[in-house]
Order: structure tokens, then C-alpha cells, then sequence
């Protein structure tokens, strides 16, 4: 089987999740990526989760999932020798793509500029929290404040008078992934490109944008209707909402009318699904508050599993609360083969979330396990000719 | 190197776009921003979701006024097809035949029931790339369950680790799965491109929706399989670096997130607020001030109340510290710094005028991409695409409209 992107080399200098996530998806489908880190490594490697909870940078789980298929150089960026050194490697890489600060990534020579100057063939891919212009560019944020900065925080929270709790983020780093989604996208279609034009060119990604993007119809609301949404106001149609089950929550969701009467089916045709002020599902949303009394009376007999797939039966969209241990527990996902294990680097191995889609011809795989700290450093230098200059570079302290 | 603006990466690329709702639509969304010709197959005898749903000008529905439709299939073409009739299957068939990429959302199955599956859709074009975005795929005992975009985050997981501490599962605020299954699927098309252009090869590309959803979880699964442990709902905390949270501000309902992710931030924001902090040594790092979060949320929660979300916000800024309000639509509909980068798309649509929508959050500096056109009505360029992409007479497509086909 063919990889869809081999023979494409990327140099990657990747903090945390939002570029290395990006080049993970080219270096997963076959691209060959040389992740640049600094002296002590990714803050991924500080972050855990750890194989039994002992600390580890070799081990550090978020590090290992989002480092797949690439090999790993250590250099200081902020010596000059370190960044001749990513001068030499962008002068063979396809592609440079990080998520320095633009502050930072100016003082290290990753600017587009400076590089696209030397390297007229080089893709570079910048991804900045409020992207490389206008009066913000240079404003400080992490993941939260992406969040909150692009209109989705707003959007959730505990529903109408609980004004008392904020705003309130998702799981994990959202903000990041995101981005690296968009940064991947753009930084293959500025490739694609290239193999007609022979020449690259500089690719910009703002998460607050990349985030903005993904509003659904909220931000619409404002320049159509005027309305603001926001997490205190009241969904119109329900249910869609969350239950709580003999053994854990279910998420109930019935969108159209017919998928309704199959439920109330389901229940047992009960007397008070009969009840005008449940008629209809705008009825339903308008009088949630006393419908979900009796709803809660019925879902609390019943175990989230069975109520899931006898839902599902009569084609009625319900979706269980997922815990971590369901998931890797699925009969399906096992099926399909979703989750994958790889050698650790340390004498051991860890499942992780695989393929996030299936080309028949040229499948997403696992070639390598994500790079010990400054595993390939030498490797590396080698490949550039530059060996008998390792002890030098290493005297400097440009590398480890 | 020339300066004149090269072609959009994806110009002369054409996609039969079958999708509908959200996830297909942002997948395509992220090809015809990139310069293909997209173009939808709909029919008002199966309107898309989104064209029935709100916003609507004025409140009056219609399925050409929708800004939800109107936002996520800029740039697109739309051509009206009643897919039950076999007419209109034909030229279905004719459309894949003239078409580098086709894209679908539906259940699994239901192409193959149309008989616009992907072995056919081989047979017509070889070299064809096929992306099916399903809820569950296109394999497994749960292929057929179905699937809808507010079901996605509880199914994938994320419900059980998002929420307040003591507070029951909760919700993202979006049906987060369906524009994460949309770029992962742009991400594999592009990817097929490359491979097409190498080998002349198209292929079939299955992504679940759930699955590439739960590829944005690997911290939540990897602590259940490495340290067999869930972790607890939490707010907007995290699990190493405190503060990490989201503040009430003066004003109504008025918020600010700050954040910090190191010692240098941490000294920063002990300088603007509470000096005293400084000389503490327990706090000069991360462990020491996550055990002590709470003591720190109060403090800051107290200075952020006297004090407007902008104020803190420049202080800290100014500080070095990460701090940004929560901004909501009409916050970010007149945010002047999405202004001055070009963020915003107005362009004329014959049912809503100029409304402003959000653009595209990448740039390339030298094949210049741009929103060209606002979202179609419904079946707005029938008789283009039928005349100069599939060759059809006036005589036939007259004919094909008195069997109502084109609808």
C-alpha cells in the first residue's frame, strides 16, 4: 500500500498541540516529519497523562499521540547556530510549519519573510492565536482564552437562570486542534499548489478565526435577527437534552415529531405524553421543566446502554454519555479497528485513538512511535553532512 | 519569483457536493474556500436541514434566508435534483462523470440505495475520490445507528469530562463533531489529491464522524489507559496550570479568561494584582499554585468584579499576562481587529441583501483566496451547470424541468 504523502518533508517546530496536531496529520498519512524542539523538549512532554503516573518526558501520553510518524531534532532556536542549523533543514523540508507567538517567532528567524526569502520553493505555515496582523497580533492567549475570544464560550453553560456559573470551555485544547485542523488544510493546499507553480508561499492561520468559523448558526443570529445568543437562553425544541439513568446519563434527542411518538412508544405510551402542553416539539421546549420530571421517572428504570440501543432500534437518535472505559469497551469501534497500539519507547505499549478516516488505497498508519527527547538529533545532523560538527554545535549549547 | 497571483490551490477541481446539515457542508466549505467549483445536489422535495432552520430576516422563514444555510455554503453552486426520480439519477450519474471528488453525509447505505454508490461512481469517472462523513461509518454493527450533531459530543465522550466540578455532564455549546468531521475529511481529500496527481488513482475514503471526534480526546483516553483513571469534570480548569479560569467582570453578565501557563506569566500577574504573591514562595510554581487554586480564583475574582472586562483585559495584556474577554455574535460583529484583517464576507444575495458572515481563517500570500459569491438559493445555478458542465441542450433540460426533475 502507497502512502498518499510520501516523499513530502516537513520541518515542524510545534509547542503543545496546535502545530504538532497539524503535522500530525501529514506525517500519518505518509509525509516525513522532523519535529524541532528546544532544549528539555515540547511542554507535551511535561504534560501527562503518564504510563502508572510517574513522570516521564519520554512518556507523556498527549506527547506520544500527537508525535506519531516523526522524528525529533533538539535545538535552541535562540542561539545563532541553532538557527542556521533550521536553515539548513528548511532548505530541504516542503514545508516549515510551527505556532511560536509571531513575538517569538520573529526573534527565532521563523518569520515567513526571512524564510520564504531564502527558500523560494518552502511552504511556511504560521499559526497565531489572532493571527500575524491587525491591532491584536500580538496579544498573549492560551487555549481558555481562544475559546472565549471566538464567540463559543458564550454559548455554553448551565441553560436559563443560572447566570451564576461562566462561561464554560471543553475538554482539553480545543483551541488547538482546531487550529492545526485549518493549519493542515491550508498548509496541503499551498502544497498542491506548488507541484503546478514549483514555487511556495506563506500560509497564515488565526485560531481565533478557525474558531469563530465553527460557531454553527449562532453568530449568524446577530447581523440576520439582531439576537445574541447566549449559554442562559432557552433551547426551543426539546428534548435534547441530558438524563440521568439507573447507571450513568443518556443523552435524549428528538428533533422531528415522528422520532417523539417513537419514543413515547418506547416509554410505554404513558398518560402524560398525551398532555396538550407536550403536543409538539416547540410545546415540548416552551414546558421542558415539568416534561422532564416525568421524563427523568422513566430514563431512572432504565440502564443507558439498553435505552440507547432499544432507542436506536426505532432509528431514534439517542447517543449514551460516553465514559472513557465505554469507548475503549465498543464492540464497534473495535470492529472497525479505531484504536491503535504502539511501543511506548520505554519497554511498553499504549492504546491510543487512531485512524480519524480510512482511505481504501492509501491507509493512515503508524510507520513509528513518537520520538524519544532528542532521539534523532544526530541522525539527523548526519543526513546534513554536518556530523563533524556535532561537538561544536553541542559546545555552543545550539543542540543536546 | 513573479509577483502576480497565482491560481487558487484547488482551481479546475470539481466536487459533486451531496452533503447536507453540517458536517458534509463544512467539509466542502473548506474545498470550494481552497478554489474548486462545488456544487450541491439538492432538491426542494429534501431541503437541507440548515435551509429550515434559523436565523431568518425578520423572522420569516424561507429556505433561501436562512443565515445558518447562508454561512457554511459560501461560494458553492446549488442545482435542484429530485433524486427519487430516475431521471434525475441519470444526471446525477452525468454530474460524478464531469467531477474530480464527491462528497456525502448521508447514513450509511443510502448512496448505495441510490444507486450512486461508490463502485458506480467508479464505473463513471475512474479516477474518482469518494468521501463518505457518516455518524458511525461505513463498517461495523453500529453502522446504521443514526446519527445527529448535538448526539456526537455525549457519544464521543467529551459530555462525561466537560462541565462544572459536581455538576452533571454537559454540553460544548455546538454540535462539535460535525465541523471536526468536516476538516478531517478536507484534510483526507487533500491528501487523495496528492495521491491522484502521483498515481492517476482515485479512491473511497469512510470517515466516522464519531471517530474522528474522539481523535481530538487522546488526554481523556490516554488517563483511562495509562493511569486508569478518569478525570473529573472540572470547569475551566486544568489539570497542571493555575489560574485557568473564566471571571465575572463589572457589567451584566460580563466575563474575562485568564490564564496562566508558566512561572514568568505567573510573576506578571502577581506584579498587576497582588504583589504579595511574589514573595510567596509556594506560588512561584505551577504545583504549589494549583494546590492553592482556589485561594488564588478568590482573589482574582474579587479584583476582576470592580473592574470592566476591557480594563483587565489591557492591564494584563499590558502585564504579559493571557487575558481575553468572553465575547459573544455582536462582540465579534464589530470587532475591529477581525475588521482590519479582512475577516468578514459581504457579498449581495438575492434574498437576504449584504449580511456579514465570517470568512475563511487561513491565508496564502500568493495565490490569494477569497469567498467569491454568497451561498446559492436553492437550485440557483440548475441550468448553468447543466448547460456549460454537463453539455445539455435547452431542448432536454426543458424536458427534464416538464418531468419534474429539477426541483
Amino acid at each position: 500500500m502507497a502512502d498518499a504523502l510520501a516523499g513530502i518533508r516537513v520541518v515542524e517546530c510545534g509547542d503543545f498541540v496546535a502545530a504538532s496536531y497539524g503535522a500530525k496529520q501529514l506525517a500519518d498519512l505518509g509525509a516525513e516529519v522532523i519535529k524541532v524542539e528546544p532544549l528539555g523538549g515540547d511542554r507535551a512532554r511535561t504534560r501527562g497523562p503518564y504510563p502508572g503516573g510517574v513522570p516521564d518526558p519520554d512518556r507523556s501520553g498527549l506527547y506520544l499521540y500527537l508525535n506519531t510518524n516523526k522524528r525529533a531534532v533538539e535545538v535552541d532556536l535562540d542561539t545563532a547556530a541553532g538557527r542556521a542549523l533550521l536553515d539548513r533543514l528548511a532548505s530541504s523540508a516542503d514545508l516549515l510549519i510551527h505556532d511560536q507567538p509571531p513575538q517569538v517567532a520573529r526573534a527565532r528567524g521563523l518569520d515567513p519573510e526571512s524564510l520564504r526569502r531564502r527558500h523560494d520553493r518552502l511552504v511556511v505555515t504560521s499559526i497565531a492565536p489572532f493571527g500575524l496582523t491587525g491591532p491584536k497580533a500580538d496579544f498573549r492567549a492560551h487555549d481558555l482564552n481562544l475559546w472565549c475570544a471566538s464567540g463559543l464560550a458564550v454559548l455554553n453553560g448551565a441553560g436559563p437562570g443560572r447566570d451564576d456559573l461562566p462561561p464554560l470551555k471543553p475538554f482539553g485544547m480545543q483551541a488547538s486542534f482546531q487550529a492545526g485542523l485549518n493549519a493542515a488544510v491550508a498548509s496541503l493546499a499551498a502544497l498542491y499548489e506548488r507541484e503546478a507553480s514549483g514555487v511556495g508561499q506563506a500560509v497564515e492561520i488565526s485560531v481565533q478565526e478557525c474558531l469563530a468559523s465553527i460557531a454553527e448558526m449562532t453568530f449568524s443570529f446577530y447581523p440576520y435577527m439582531g439576537i445574541v445568543p447566549s449559554r442562559l437562553g432557552q433551547k426551543p425544541i426539546q428534548p435534547l437534552d441530558f438524563l440521568e439513568c439507573s447507571d450513568g446519563w443518556i443523552f435524549i434527542c428528538c428533533v422531528e415529531e415522528h422520532q417523539w411518538h417513537r419514543f413515547v412508544e418506547l416509554a410505554g405510551s404513558p398518560e402524560w405524553a398525551t398532555l396538550e402542553i407536550f403536543s409538539n416539539r416547540l410545546a415540548r421546549g416552551a414546558n421542558w421543566d415539568a416534561l422532564k420530571i416525568f421524563l427523568n421517572e422513566y430514563t431512572a428504570t432504565r440502564t443507558v446502554q439498553d435505552l440507547y440501543r432499544e432507542a436506536q432500534e426505532r432509528r431514534i437518535p439517542f447517543a449514551p454519555v460516553s465514559t472513557m472505559g465505554d469507548l475503549l469497551a465498543s464492540d464497534h469501534l473495535r470492529a472497525r479497528g479505531f484504536f491503535a497500539t504502539i511501543d511506548d519507547g520505554a519497554g511498553g505499549e499504549v492504546v491510543l485513538p487512531g485512524a480519524p478516516y480510512h482511505h481504501a488505497r492509501t491507509p493512515w498508519r503508524i510507520r513509528r512511535r513518537a520520538p524519544r527527547l532528542g532521539e534523532h538529533t544526530d541522525e539527523v545532523l548526519e543526513e546534513l553532512g554536518l556530523s563533524d560538527r556535532a561537538a561544536e554545535l553541542r559546545a555552543a549549547g545550539a543542540i543536546r | 519569483m513573479s509577483d502576480a497571483p497565482r491560481p487558487r490551490p484547488l482551481e479546475g477541481i470539481r466536487v459533486a457536493d451531496f452533503t447536507w446539515v453540517w458536517a458534509g457542508p463544512f467539509c466542502t466549505l473548506q474545498l470550494a474556500h481552497l478554489g474548486a467549483e462545488v456544487i450541491r445536489i439538492e432538491s426542494a422535495t429534501r431541503t437541507c436541514v440548515t435551509r429550515l432552520l434559523p436565523p431568518w430576516p425578520d423572522g420569516v422563514p424561507h429556505p433561501d434566508r436562512s443565515g445558518y444555510f447562508n454561512q457554511y455554503n459560501q461560494g458553492k453552486k446549488s442545482i435542484a435534483l429530485d433524486l427519487t426520480k430516475d431521471d434525475a439519477r441519470s444526471v446525477a450519474r452525468d454530474l460524478i462523470r464531469a467531477s474530480d471528488i464527491v462528497v456525502e453525509n448521508f447514513a450509511a447505505g443510502v448512496m448505495d440505495r441510490m444507486g450512486l454508490g461508490y463502485e458506480v461512481c467508479r464505473s463513471l469517472r475512474p479516477d474518482i475520490i469518494m468521501i463518505a462523513l457518516s455518524g458511525y461509518g461505513a463498517t461495523g454493527p453500529e453502522s446504521h445507528y443514526v446519527s445527529y450533531g448535538p448526539a456526537q459530543v455525549p457519544l464521543s465522550g467529551f459530555s462525561s469530562l466537560t462541565g462544572y466540578r459536581g455538576f452533571r455532564p454537559m454540553h460544548i455549546g455546538i454540535s462539535y463533531g460535525d465541523p471536526t468531521a468536516g476538516l478531517h475529511g478536507a484534510v483526507a481529500t487533500l491528501a487523495a489529491l496528492f495521491h491522484r496527481r502521483r498515481s492517476g488513482e482515485g479512491q473511497y475514503i469512510d470517515l466516522s464522524q464519531w471517530e474522528s471526534t474522539m481523535a481530538l480526546l487522546p488526554e481523556g483516553l490516554l488517563a483511562q489507559t495509562l493511569e486508569g483513571r478518569a478525570y473529573e469534570r472540572d470547569g475551566n480548569h486544568d489539570v497542571l496550570w493555575a489560574p485557568h479560569a473564566v471571571y465575572r467582570c463589572d457589567g451584566e453578565d460580563r466575563w474575562v479568561s485568564i490564564a496562566v501557563a508558566s512561572d514568568d506569566e505567573w510573576r506578571a500577574l502577581a506584579s498587576a494584582v497582588e504583589p504579595a504573591w511574589l514573595r510567596d514562595s509556594e506560588l512561584a510554581v505551577a504545583a504549589g499554585r494549583k494546590r492553592r487554586e482556589e485561594e488564588i480564583d478568590e482573589r482574582l475574582s474579587a479584583w476582576c468584579a470592580t473592574r470592566s472586562r476591557e480594563q483587565v483585559t489591557e492591564v494584563l495584556q499590558q502585564a504579559g499576562v493571557a487575558a481575553f474577554p468572553v465575547l459573544d455574535a455582536r462582540d465579534l460583529h464589530d470587532d475591529p481587529h477581525l475588521a482590519a484583517r479582512g475577516f468578514f464576507v459581504e457579498l449581495p444575495h438575492r434574498e437576504v441583501g449584504v449580511r456579514r458572515h465570517l470568512g475563511i481563517p487561513y491565508r496564502l500570500d500568493a495565490s490569494p483566496i477569497a469567498v467569491g459569491r454568497a451561498a446559492p438559493c436553492l437550485g440557483q445555478d440548475t441550468d448553468e451547470v447543466l448547460t456549460r458542465v454537463l453539455g445539455y441542450d435547452a431542448d432536454r433540460i426543458a424536458a427534464l424541468r416538464a418531468a419534474d426533475v429539477l426541483r
